[in-house]
């Protein structure tokens, strides 16, 4: 596990110099914005992800009662908000490049805004409650609620009104319409980045278990 | 808990059917419980009318002497509506939990009831509340910017099942911060995100009804929301309200 964690650093650092250098930049995009798919698409996958493991958590911990689950459900969210709030600060790039606006009221990107908020409120409501067994409870009861109406978010309100998104992935045709070494790079980055989420969740939530032993340490 | 509260709550838990009477009637009693205590204390429901009238005047204050341009109308009126409506939701529906933890009855309730049949009759409750408050603001919304409702009937099925799933998701988050801090701005909070995709279809199929469509797309979405949100809240209902 370890060798894995320090191959890590070399392998993004190869994805990185790959997503500049490898391809050549997609036509019909301006300049070399097409780039911005490397880093775009793998933060939103990331974002979602880390949403769907909060989740899984949650009924870990709603079916077992033990805090260390509860840990790594709000670690989840937490490290989702990052990527999701890193997801929009991409898109609005290359929105900014391509349609002259950072913000374009876009289904897609004003769903996936919809959903930080809705993880950010995650974090309000446990801040908002004292008592440990109770927040947990009640954050797992929030996570899965939410899990549950996402989709409605994600698959229902981009598909009421049309999206200025590129249909590179997500098309009718239910191809991804990428030449070889875009493909090549774009899944490296995928990989890469699913397995720092991993990384950064494991130190995340084993920080958030340190602290709670704290907690309950000062209380007795 | 005060003494009125006190014997309120008792004698309408005594009144409550035996467990081995049937689920719709258990959630019908704590229905009837909150709506006796709503009507004893009448500034509670008022003060959610004077908010409805409130904003209604105020948006027709905003709005009305400049007139909005025809092709916008229908579009405008529809979002503006679902915004007071919303607002009017987050001001009176999660009084329904709140209430039980600031009398004290939430402890004896949770003894005496399953959650999932507390949930079901105060959002049964809520329920009713909302389309109470439906029936009051659409009208006076309509007379106050001179808005005309092409299809009456489209609307009344957008608001009976808009208005359900509003109920159902504002019901099981109240339960959620009953006992939080900051209640009120923390409901706002969370519920805006998750009311957001209801509420956006439910305002695409006021607009086609204003229009004199029937809004069969969004109304398909609404439902499916609100099946979705009533499966979740109770499944969850014991998470969110016991101890």
């Amino acid at each position: 596990m370890k060798i894995l964690k320090l191959l890590l650093l070399p392998y993004m650092a190869a994805v990185i110099v790959g997503a500049f250098l490898w391809p050549a930049p997609a036509q019909g995009f301006i300049g070399e914005s097409s780039r911005i798919v490397f880093f775009h698409v793998p933060c939103a996958w990331t974002g979602a992800l880390a949403f769907l493991v909060a989740a899984g958590y949650s009924v870990a911990y709603l079916a077992s009662r033990n805090p260390r689950h509860d840990d790594v459900a709000a670690a989840a969210v937490r490290i989702g908000l990052l990527f999701s709030v890193l997801a929009l600060v991409t898109g609005s790039l290359f929105a900014k490049i391509m349609w002259g606006s950072y913000w374009n009221w876009d289904p897609r990107e004003s769903s996936f805004l919809l959903l930080v908020f809705l993880y950010a409120a995650y974090l309000f409501l446990r801040a908002a409650v004292e008592d440990p067994e109770r927040r947990a409870k009640m954050s797992a009861a929030y996570a899965l609620f939410s899990a549950v109406l996402m989709p409605f978010l994600f698959f229902v309100a981009p598909r009421v009104t049309s999206s200025l998104h590129p249909q590179t992935i997500i098309n009718p045709q239910g191809k991804i319409l990428m030449d070889g070494p875009t493909k090549a790079v774009f899944f490296g980055a995928l990989v890469g980045f699913t397995a720092l989420f991993f990384w950064m969740l494991s130190l995340e939530s084993r920080s958030a278990s340190l602290d709670r032993a704290a907690a309950a340490s000062r209380r007795i | 808990m005060n003494a009125n509260d006190a014997a309120s709550f008792s004698s309408s838990v005594s009144r409550l059917p035996s467990s081995g009477s049937s689920a719709i009637r258990r959630a019908w009693a704590i229905c009837a419980k909150d709506a006796a205590q709503e009507l004893r204390r009448k500034i509670a429901a008022a003060s959610i009318f004077f908010f409805a009238a409130t904003a209604v005047t105020l948006v027709s204050f905003a709005v009305g002497p400049f007139g909005l341009p025809p092709e916008a109308r229908d579009r405008v009126c529809s979002a503006l509506l679902w915004i007071i409506l919303f607002f009017c939701a987050a001001t009176g529906l999660p009084r329904a939990f709140v209430r039980e933890e600031e009398t004290g009855t939430a402890y004896a309730l949770r003894k005496v009831v399953p959650s999932s049949l507390t949930l079901a009759g105060k959002t049964l409750f809520n329920y009713v509340l909302f389309l109470a408050i439906a029936a009051v603001t659409v009208p006076a919304f309509a007379i106050l910017l001179e808005w005309r409702m092409g299809s009456a009937g489209a609307l009344a099925a957008v608001m009976v099942l808009g208005g359900y799933g509003l109920s159902v998701v504002s019901t099981f988050l109240a339960a959620l911060v009953a006992r939080a801090s900051q209640k009120n701005v923390l409901f706002v909070v969370i519920s805006f995100p998750l009311l957001l995709p209801l509420l956006l279809s439910a305002i695409t199929a006021t607009i086609a009804a204003a229009a004199g469509e029937l809004p069969a797309t969004p109304l398909r979405v609404i439902v499916a929301y609100d099946g979705a949100a009533t499966c979740a809240a109770y499944l969850l209902a014991s998470a969110a309200w016991e101890d």
